[in-house]
């Protein structure tokens, strides 16, 4: 795979797959930042500009909790809004994975 | 580089946003240097896979002064959230600087016009509404009523405009942003090792 072709879809998936990991229960910013950056390469720092700009959004909310050592850990969770875009999104995912697929499959 | 020179190149790069706004920024990438450290990575390791500190506070940069023009429209803030985007400095949004330029001409004219229109307009309606100020030298009954019509129509036509061209600028404005957040290196370890 081409490298510009893959860094485009990934960017274009990034906030789809954070809803997605917050969909199985809410995490903090580390946790999600280490299972993006192993499952897709992202950038651990970007995570922080995309969980800001999705709380900005209303996708996200975040709470604290008082951690035993160091500082209260900020949590991120999934609001009402957040689920629908999620959901949308999956479905816009599916629907166009499923016309490249049938594209793909013609050439092959 | 070291945790200390991460968080400084990073507040050097945020000074001027709002104080509360960094304060918190800084938390997000303590917090990551923390929880990294407890997972035993180096502090070299970690700030290298955090990626570029002057790159992150543009890319914050940006997003905050965006978020400024959303929540209060004002000519101030819709320069603040171009500036934001062209500190991005990527070659696309450079090439779009002269575009950037007319835009925001076009904006400061169009809303004068607008709001001259609004103001003539009503200004025309009280002259007709009371015709003891004389405002004109109008005085008389049919002329007074068809400048209050007149003034009616401007001032529509101001308010109509004005909402026209706000619904233009903001769409204008978050196509931008929509563009130049495709161009943040949200991916930056994968463009690094390719």
């Amino acid at each position: 795979m081409s490298e510009s072709l893959q860094v485009q879809l990934k960017k274009g998936v990034l906030e789809m797959c954070v809803l997605a990991l917050l969909s199985g229960g809410d995490n903090y910013a580390y946790e999600i930042a280490s299972r993006m950056a192993e499952a897709v390469g992202m950038g651990e720092g970007t995570v922080y500009p995309l969980m800001r700009r999705m709380q900005n959004e209303g996708l996200v909310t975040t709470y604290l909790v008082e951690s035993p050592s160091g500082p209260p850990r900020k949590y991120y969770k999934l609001t009402k809004t957040g689920a629908l875009a999620l959901k949308s999104q999956i479905d816009d995912w599916k629907s166009f994975e499923l016309s490249v697929r049938k594209i793909l499959g013609e050439a092959a | 580089m070291t945790r200390n020179e991460f968080m400084t190149r990073l507040r050097q790069g945020l000074v001027g946003l709002d104080p509360d706004y960094i304060r918190d920024v800084m938390n997000d990438y303590e917090t990551h240097f923390e929880d990294g450290e407890k997972s035993g990575r180096s502090e070299q390791e970690i700030a290298a896979a955090l990626g570029d500190p002057g790159r992150l506070a543009r890319e914050l940069r940006a997003e905050a002064g965006f978020r400024r023009w959303e929540n209060e429209r004002t000519p101030g803030n819709l320069a603040g959230a171009v500036l934001g985007l062209m500190g991005l400095a990527t070659v696309d949004v450079l090439f779009l600087f002269p575009f950037l330029c007319a835009m925001f001409g076009i904006f400061i004219g169009c809303s004068v016009a607008v709001l001259v229109l609004v103001v003539v307009g009503i200004a025309l309606i009280i002259a007709a509404l009371f015709p003891g100020l004389a405002w004109f030298g109008l005085t008389g009954g049919v002329e007074l009523v068809a400048v209050g019509l007149v003034g009616l129509g401007m001032a529509a036509l101001g308010i109509g405009l004005g909402a026209l061209f706000s619904m233009i600028v903001n769409f204008i404005v978050k196509a931008l942003v929509n563009y130049a957040r495709l161009h943040f290196r949200l991916i930056n370890t994968v463009t690094q090792e390719a």
